[in-house]
């Protein structure tokens, strides 16, 4: 088994046709005529551009609008004015036509390459696409065409250009295989979309699969296994088909609000960790972000990002949501996030220690720098902050008191802000989960947090093999913890939600309906399966569940019971 | 010879499309379109050299037109840019 990127979830089982890149070399001249040589290059610019218009209406009917656009891009850069001004710049100087393409293009890849956006470098590939297209026409080479490829072909490439792909078949191409790109690469974008298994970043692919090879794609668990035995291919089939089967039933729930079986509304929105990862919400058509963490904007580096640097990535991610709604957790640093700069000391149990909000609360200057970016990006989108590991109401009126100071100040000063901002709480501590009825009375919202909510309750670290029989959500300890926790906030008039893992989870859902859950914040990946499962239950039929589930003493009880129903 | 400033705002930035649509507008006026941005000028023509200048949002630009039909082309680029290109 080779391991590469799992970029395109499910399974391909087929023989390789290895896409050869076209030997495309030349030896420079000089043009003996100058003018008749820019002629030439502009036959072959005119040619491509014909030709791009082609594939992009191929891909329009086999990948889908969004692709179209991408091809139709090249468009762009193929008439770039800068482009094809300074090639023919050099061509006049003597130059040969391909010599002067090459160098203009590799100028612009060398740009692209080195920026520092993962978006932007991809525009790298697109160069490098049109590149070798512009030369294949000017040195008249012929290419195999992916187009004829025959049923159940996997195609194994360098890299997918988008051309490639204009010419992919869906019903005959079942997966592919490359040695470059990663998630999000363009490559893997192109695959998904076309819902073509796919295992990226390979190294040395083309060289150690063999053309004609019997091969499985694994593009869920990134694994290629080539020449399987039948005992291996058999089990793989099997996995495929399921795999179809749970993919075109899950389908079904896209673009659908999410609704029980009684047609209750619930608000299903996604846990994100970068400001990129919004694009990912929409993709996976999330509701929202129920759980902005944003410690990853502190780690990985020498000293506290700017309010600026926070100002971008929180408008970036709001901005994308297009309104949507964007819960944003303050920094919840400390217990085993250790970030050097910020002079935390070592602590004998740091779980219990000076973290998160109490930190914060301390080191007022970033937190403020903190709160102070949240709020200028509060005009872009709808905003919320949320404070982590609240123990007592104090800390929720003193963060919410530097709120409002730094309002009036924003005021004052003219800058644009959502003046309604809403501040909510994490619940994750046994303490504010007992406090839950006092808590809500001043929280403009509840999010339990059940890993942290279950470890603490517990009393148990789940790292610890000796005790991590004790981790679960679905203790009834645990489990009276959330119905509190619920329960208070319903009262008070607040909504509740849960950006744990166990959001996700179909055992706990029923509960979490029955005791009037608003908010399931999951892992995009999870939406359409968690949207599927809450269509399962209808409000009656969960308190029923949950009546029976919390009779119950003991933990594999509940467990034992849930999966009987769920 | 007009100009403007601007604070970009669309979340992409000049990213492929906004800078293809951006070029490919303003390649329409008979004018030069130039955009100062980090102490460099960039053809506004040419979608590549505005990628490559790495324009984000929050960035601060000047667009300056220059010649024939300076001034149509100046609005149009203000009415691309201030709609965030339309995302």
């Amino acid at each position: 088994m080779i391991k590469g990127t799992a970029a395109s979830d499910g399974i391909g089982i087929g023989r390789i046709l290895l896409l050869e890149e076209a030997t495309l070399e030349y030896t420079p001249h000089t043009a003996e005529d100058p003018k008749a040589e820019v002629e030439r290059f502009r036959r072959a610019v005119d040619q491509l551009i014909e030709e791009t218009k082609r594939d992009a209406a191929a891909l329009r009917s086999t990948a889908g609008e969004k692709e179209a656009l991408i091809m139709e891009g090249h468009i762009s850069l193929i008439n770039d004015p800068a482009l094809k001004g300074e090639t023919e710049n050099l061509i006049l100087s003597g130059q040969c036509a391909e010599a002067a393409y090459e160098t203009m293009c590799d100028m612009f890849i060398g740009i692209f390459s080195s920026m520092e956006d993962e978006m932007m470098r991809q525009r790298a590939a697109d160069v490098r696409d049109i590149k070798a297209g512009l030369l294949r026409i000017l040195l008249g080479v012929k290419v195999v065409k992916v187009s004829d490829a025959p049923k159940g072909t996997v195609l194994l490439t360098r890299e997918l250009t988008p051309s490639v792909t204009a010419g992919i078949k869906k019903g005959n191409i079942v997966g592919i295989i490359t040695e470059t790109g990663g998630k999000t690469s363009h490559s893997a974008i192109l695959a998904r979309a076309l819902e073509i298994p796919a295992v990226l970043s390979v190294p040395d692919a083309t060289s150690i699969l063999k053309n004609g090879q019997p091969v499985i794609v694994d593009g869920t668990k990134g694994a290629v296994i080539p020449d399987p035995s039948f005992d291996v291919l058999n089990e793989y089939a099997e996995k495929r088909d399921k795999f179809l089967r749970e993919r075109a039933e899950l389908e079904k729930f896209r673009g659908l609000k999410t609704l029980g079986a009684d047609g209750a509304e619930y608000e299903l929105v996604c846990n994100i960790g970068k400001a990129d990862d919004a694009a990912k919400v929409m993709e996976f058509d999330g509701e929202g972000v129920g759980l902005f963490r944003t410690e990853f904007l502190f780690m990985d580096r020498s000293a506290v990002p700017t309010e600026e640097e926070q100002f971008t990535a929180y408008q970036k991610a709001a901005l994308v949501l297009k309104g949507k709604p964007l819960i944003i957790r303050t920094l919840d640093i400390g217990g085993d996030k250790e970030i050097p700069y910020m002079g935390l000391e070592k602590e004998e149990n740091p779980f219990m220690g000076f973290r998160a909000i109490r930190y914060c609360l301390k080191n007022r200057e970033l937190f403020r720098t903190q709160l102070r970016a949240i709020l200028r990006a509060s005009a872009y989108g709808d905003i919320k902050i949320m404070f982590p590991l609240i123990t007592c109401i104090e800390e929720l009126r003193e963060g919410k008191a530097m709120v409002e100071e730094i309002k009036r100040e924003l005021a004052l000063l003219g800058i644009p802000f959502n003046k309604n901002i809403e501040v909510g709480i994490m619940v994750e501590t046994a303490a504010a989960a007992v406090l839950a009825d006092v808590l809500a009375k001043e929280a403009a919202f509840f999010s339990i947090g059940t890993n942290d909510l279950t470890g603490y309750t517990m009393s148990c670290d789940r790292g610890n093999s000796n005790v991590a029989y004790l981790y679960s959500a679905l203790q009834p300890a645990v489990l009276r913890m959330i119905e509190r926790t619920i329960k208070c906030g319903r009262e008070a008039g607040i909504p509740v939600g849960m950006c744990g893992e166990a959001a996700a989870n179909k055992k706990l859902i029923p509960l979490l309906i029955s005791f009037g859950l608003t908010e399931f914040s999951v892992s995009a990946p999870s939406v359409l399966r968690v949207r599927k499962c809450i269509s399962k239950w209808t409000k009656a039929e969960a308190d029923r569940v949950a009546a029976k589930a919390m009779s119950l003493a003991t933990e594999k009880e509940v467990s034992d019971y849930l999966e009987s129903v769920c | 010879m007009v100009q403007k400033h601007f604070t970009v705002k669309n979340a992409q930035g000049f990213h492929m499309r906004p800078a293809t649509n951006f070029a490919t507008a303003m390649a329409a006026h008979p004018c030069s379109v130039i955009i100062r941005f980090n102490g460099k000028e960039v053809n506004a023509k040419s979608p590549m050299l505005i990628m490559a200048a790495c324009i984000k949002v929050g960035s601060e630009i000047d667009v300056v037109c220059d010649g024939e039909g300076e001034n149509e082309a100046l609005a149009a680029a203000s009415a691309m840019i201030e709609s965030g290109f339309g995302e």
